[in-house]
């Protein structure tokens, strides 16, 4: 008997069109974000991705006050950021995480004017949860095609530095010995780690964007051996975090009548999950004798 | 490193600066009881309303004006909390809608200032959902009845011209209701979209169904995340034609709206535009609920989108 009203509660699921639209855009996220994410621990910018989502917060605000496409809104600021920050060429790390955080506030702050302008210029309802949590079943169908767009944009981007992104990664010397161009491959991919940040804001809001950008990557890095399967891993779980919290979220309907809880809540609870799931395997394999770990790879 | 030698000249510039702030107040408040009483409508219709009873023997302002803005995330400024001090009477909504001005009232205390809450007025449970008591029939006449009898506590001998500027408001909104009994006669069981709650209590007054499940219109409302059920129903309903009107709230909008909006009139679903707060120019409270009605007859009885109320 509650296997029938299980499958009857899900009945609606896949014919239901804001769920299609959470679906494909959220997938396309969790894609992209699983493999700029990936590049973007193992070169320990997991702050700079942060800071950077959360400044386009102030684009997904943006796009209200100018009525254009919000995706565009995030990605634009997003871009612009990164480009600075890649622009700035920041070598140590202290000093590089201050510029961070200086930024970040600066973007925040702007997000907060913007999300004002909104509400109070606009007559835009509910803008700031939108940008900073999201808000998945309220996407418009036409943004689809964008964030299909974007996503293929941002895995042509990795794909074309992948291996020169993993060598600069291991070894700015060797690098540069095997006539990569370390300032060419860090641009594109700030541009990629652009692309990741605005899909993943557009579909669980700017603050909380950084969670599908580092949990699925940090996971897989800790119980992966190479980077294939890796990246694999933290694909697998990007993409069962993200459709697993937009099928739980439909399911809270039920708990609680009439009310579905936040989608942004189920898909950031599945990756901590993860996580701590990977956490618990990698500390029983270490009294095995372990490779080295690809998230401890030395900061250039 | 400021000298600690200084500190005692600042302690006293900082008293004498109170001190002035104090006087200059209290000059105000002295200044104020001058001219005639103030009252204050939180939303613009309020306002109007007292306007047309006590008007001019009380001079009556509004808060929230703006057609533009969404009351619901209204943010207070000092000018209000200035406006607040001076008036002896204020309306305001209640059910939370504009519960920010509650703190406001307390902070600048006067004892013979009358707080009228129209929820209250009305009897309504504090639970009550829909807080847009001004579409409703009975309210308005309601708020100035009471207005009268508060202005002639405060003008005694402007009393019984109070009262009757209340009645006559009453009986000027004979004609919307005429117009209510007439659609619903006619048009009675009509199944409408709606995108937030603000027209539900008319739409119900007119006999429409709302087909539209609340809890998506709360969601719309308070700007949380709306279930993908709710909005499927909602599209379905737009989609396969199973409302003859999509009434359409102006002033809270999103994504989600704009998207609906957007189906609605691919699916040639005649559109009517609703307000939060009185559109100005143009109108008084009775000729706004006037043209919400005759564009709800003019959709359902012709087909034709009445989107926005400017003049």
């Amino acid at each position: 008997m509650g296997e029938m009203s299980a499958v009857g509660l899900m009945g609606g699921f896949w014919s239901n069109q804001p769920v299609r639209v959470a679906l494909a855009v959220g997938g396309c996220a969790a894609l992209v974000c699983a493999v700029v994410g990936l590049s973007t621990v193992m070169r320990r910018q997991a702050f700079a991705g942060h800071a950077l989502s959360d400044v386009s917060g102030a684009g997904g605000s943006a796009a209200y006050l100018l009525s254009i496409n919000p995706l565009f809104g995030f990605l634009g600021i997003a871009a612009a950021a990164a480009g600075l920050m890649e622009w700035a060429q920041v070598r140590e790390a202290r000093e590089r995480d201050l510029l961070t955080g200086v930024v970040l506030g600066a973007g925040l702050g702007l997000a907060a004017l913007l999300l004002y302008l909104d509400m109070t210029v606009r007559s835009v309802s509910g803008a700031a949860i939108t940008v900073l949590f999201g808000s998945m079943f309220t996407i418009p169908t036409s943004i689809v095609p964008v964030a299909l767009a974007v996503a293929v944009a941002a895995l042509g981007a990795s794909a074309l530095i992948f291996r020169p992104l993993l060598v600069t990664t291991l070894s700015v010397d060797l690098a540069r010995a095997q006539g990569v161009s370390v300032r060419t491959t860090g641009l594109i991919q700030a541009l990629a780690l652009a692309l990741a940040v605005s899909l993943s804001a557009m579909t669980v809001g700017a603050i909380l964007s950084t969670a599908l950008l580092i949990g699925p990557a940090a996971a897989a890095l800790q119980v992966a051996r190479r980077p294939a399967s890796a990246l694999a891993l933290a694909v697998l779980i990007g993409l069962a975090a993200t459709w697993g919290g937009v099928a739980l979220a439909y399911q809270s309907y039920y708990w609680t009548p009439g009310h579905g809880w936040p989608v942004s809540f189920f898909i950031v609870m599945l990756i901590i999950c993860a996580y701590l799931a990977a956490s618990a395997v990698a500390s029983r394999r270490a009294g095995a004798p372990a490779a080295v770990p690809l998230s401890g790879c030395q900061d250039h | 490193m400021m000298d600690t030698r200084d500190r005692p000249r600042w302690r006293w510039l900082i008293l004498a600066g109170l001190a002035g702030y104090v006087a200059l107040a209290a000059g105000c408040a002295r200044q104020a009881n001058n001219g005639p009483p103030v009252a204050i409508g939180v939303e613009s219709q309020y306002a109007n309303v007292l306007s047309q009873v006590g008007s001019p023997y009380v001079t009556v302002r509004a808060i929230e004006t703006n057609p533009n803005t969404d009351p619901h995330e209204f943010e207070a400024s000092p000018a209000v909390a200035r406006e607040v001090a001076r008036a002896r009477l204020v309306v305001e909504n209640g059910l939370g809608y504009d519960a920010w001005i509650e703190p406001i009232i307390a902070a600048v205390p006067k004892p013979d200032r009358r707080v009228l809450v129209v929820s209250q007025l009305l009897g309504l449970p504090a639970d009550t959902v829909n807080p847009h008591l001004w579409y409703g029939v009975r309210t308005m006449p309601a708020v100035a009845r009471a207005a009268a009898a508060a202005f002639a506590a405060m003008e005694p001998a402007h009393a019984a011209y109070f009262a009757a500027n209340a009645r006559r408001f009453d009986s000027s909104l004979a004609p919307w209701r005429a117009q209510i009994a007439a659609f619903r006669a006619r048009y009675g069981g009509t199944p409408v979209a709606v995108t937030e709650p603000v027209a539900d209590l008319l739409l119900q007054a007119a006999g429409c169904r709302i087909l539209t499940p609340l809890a998506l219109q709360l969601a719309v409302m308070n700007g949380t995340d709306p279930a993908p059920q709710d909005v499927a129903a909602e599209q379905t309903l737009l989609r396969d034609r199973l409302v003859k009107v999509f009434v359409y709230n102006q002033q809270v909008t999103n994504a989600m709206t704009a998207s609906l909006l957007q189906l609605a009139r691919a699916e040639h679903i005649p559109v009517v535009g609703v307000y939060e707060t009185m559109p100005q120019p143009g109108y008084d409270y009775q000729s706004w609920m006037l043209a919400e009605m005759q564009a709800l007859r003019a959709a359902v009885a012709h087909g034709v989108s009445t989107t926005t109320l400017g003049r």
